[in-house]
């Protein structure tokens, strides 16, 4: 089977041993995947190693089926992401931070670059530097730019963070479409889990650099009142093993 | 080559964008309307014949290649490296479906260009001031062969800057350890006059080698084989330096 995302032991320890720790993971295409964990259980790291910003100790992780580590053009041709943070050049306009981004892309043209920022709620703004926008307006930039080139999977680092609660209903519309429409795979970590588990299709619990479980949003919903308390049992029962 | 053109486009598009840019360019056309000023009023006043015009622009190219165009270049290679990891902006490139050692390129072409344009700028600039007096088609051609051979000795430095970005840990720390090698050098070239051509910076008045009535074409190898060492050295380190950085 073709998995858009297949993590292959993926390890990455800091010096605080903090990091993660032979992540196995196979995501579908068209799939919403929710990565929760909180701070510091290596969620992030995983994404930095997806997306070739960071070198893992061992394994690999393939995107479209091409390696990271030896094909990374490839792997990266195809994907839109938020790692982290929302990074763009202050000095430049909205406008200009895409036009930037996309002269990578030679198919994207005035009309994707407009709708970008059309879906984001971000086109009035698109002549204004970004250096003055504020931490939503940012955070819908950075989405704006993660779909620019109508990528085949996103890799979504807390992309509601910052937003208010019609910015993330908005988002979240644009996430569940894309899938549907497009087949897009989403791949998002957030801490905020009634989001997560209004958004995903399937999620995978993180903690102290492990891979505690991942299972299916309808299956927990079956099983345990709310994904909260899914996640909590997760935790408490593998966490500390 | 398309993501490489790519990733050029942006460099300069980003350059261009920089205050720093403007800033070079007036002080540029200050310094040297300063220093015509005072080479006029030397000439008439004073009697002495400091320079004929025609060989202004001759005149000026060694005080702006050891002083203003290094420091542009530098400041512009250090914001393009330690500036852009230091605000995150770097992953904005990092994550397109671009390599790292085409994004390291990228930025060297770029850096290129702007040194240049920046000889260029000058060199036209001292031209029009010369213009307003006797200047030979000899001297215009005298000019051209110094600027153009003046390019190498300041690509060079940028790629040792590039390659201190790489490894320092902020501007600050980048810009001072450019200019302590740079001085370094220089200063181990007095010291050390034996070694002193394996020092690059010994080349950057090779210009005159171009342009005097004797040409030592043994001695042009030998400073272009040094550049070519040099620009080796630093290119490579400076792509594997970034190529495994962590971000």
């Amino acid at each position: 089977m073709d998995f858009a995302i297949k993590l292959e032991n993926l390890t990455k320890l800091y010096k605080n041993n903090r990091g993660i720790t032979d992540l196995n993971l196979e995501i579908l295409p068209g799939e919403i995947f929710g990565f929760l964990g909180p701070n510091g259980a290596g969620k992030t790291t995983a994404m930095k190693i997806m997306t070739g910003l960071l070198l893992p100790d061992r394994g690999n992780a393939y995107l479209n089926g091409y390696s990271i580590l030896t094909d990374y053009e490839n792997a990266m041709r195809d994907i839109g992401c938020i790692i982290e943070n929302v990074c763009m050049f202050p000095y430049l306009t909205a406008y200009e931070n895409l036009k930037l981004c996309a002269r990578f892309y030679p198919e994207i043209d005035e009309n994707r670059l407009l709708w970008s920022l059309q879906e984001t709620g971000m086109l009035a703004y698109k002549d204004e530097r970004v250096k003055n926008f504020s931490l939503g307006m940012r955070q819908r930039m950075g989405i704006s730019l993660a779909i620019l080139s109508n990528p085949k999977i996103l890799i979504l680092d807390e992309p509601l963070n910052g937003l208010d609660v019609e910015g993330m209903v908005e988002m979240r519309k644009l996430f569940k479409r894309l899938s549907k429409e497009n087949g897009t795979t989403v791949f998002i970590s957030s801490h905020l889990i009634h989001d997560v588990e209004l958004t995903c299709d399937r999620v995978g619990v993180v903690y102290n650099s492990k891979l505690l479980g991942v299972e299916k949003i309808d299956t927990i919903l079956k099983n345990y009142s709310s994904l909260e308390n899914y996640y909590l049992s997760e935790v408490d029962i593998n966490g500390n093993s | 080559m398309a993501t490489l053109k790519a990733a050029y486009l942006n460099e300069l598009y980003k350059i261009s964008k920089k205050k720093k840019l403007f800033v070079a360019g007036i002080l540029s056309v200050a310094l040297i309307g300063i220093i015509s000023l005072i080479l006029l009023g030397i000439n008439n006043l004073a009697g002495i014949g400091m320079t004929s015009k025609g060989e202004f622009a001759l005149l000026i190219l060694p005080f702006f290649e050891y002083t203003i165009i290094p420091l542009f270049t530098a400041f512009i290679a250090i914001d393009m490296f330690n500036g852009e990891f230091t605000n995150d902006t770097i992953k904005l490139t990092l994550t397109r479906p671009i390599s790292r050692t085409k994004v390291y390129l990228s930025k060297v072409f770029a850096c290129a260009t702007f040194i240049g344009v920046f000889l260029l700028f000058t060199m036209l600039t001292a031209i029009v001031i010369s213009l307003f007096s006797e200047f030979s088609l000899s001297s215009l051609i005298k000019i051209i062969i110094a600027y153009v051979s003046t390019f190498i000795p300041l690509f060079v430095f940028s790629l040792m800057v590039m390659f201190v970005s790489n490894f320092a840990r902020g501007s600050a720390s980048a810009f001072l350890i450019s200019i302590v090698l740079f001085l370094a050098m220089k200063g181990l070239e007095f010291t050390l006059p034996t070694f002193q051509s394996f020092f690059y910076t010994a080349g950057f008045d090779w210009y005159k080698l171009f342009i005097g009535s004797y040409i030592n074409l043994s001695k042009i190898i030998r400073l272009f084989f040094i550049f070519a060492g040099y620009t080796t050295v630093f290119l490579f380190s400076g792509i594997s330096l970034f190529d495994r950085r962590s971000i």
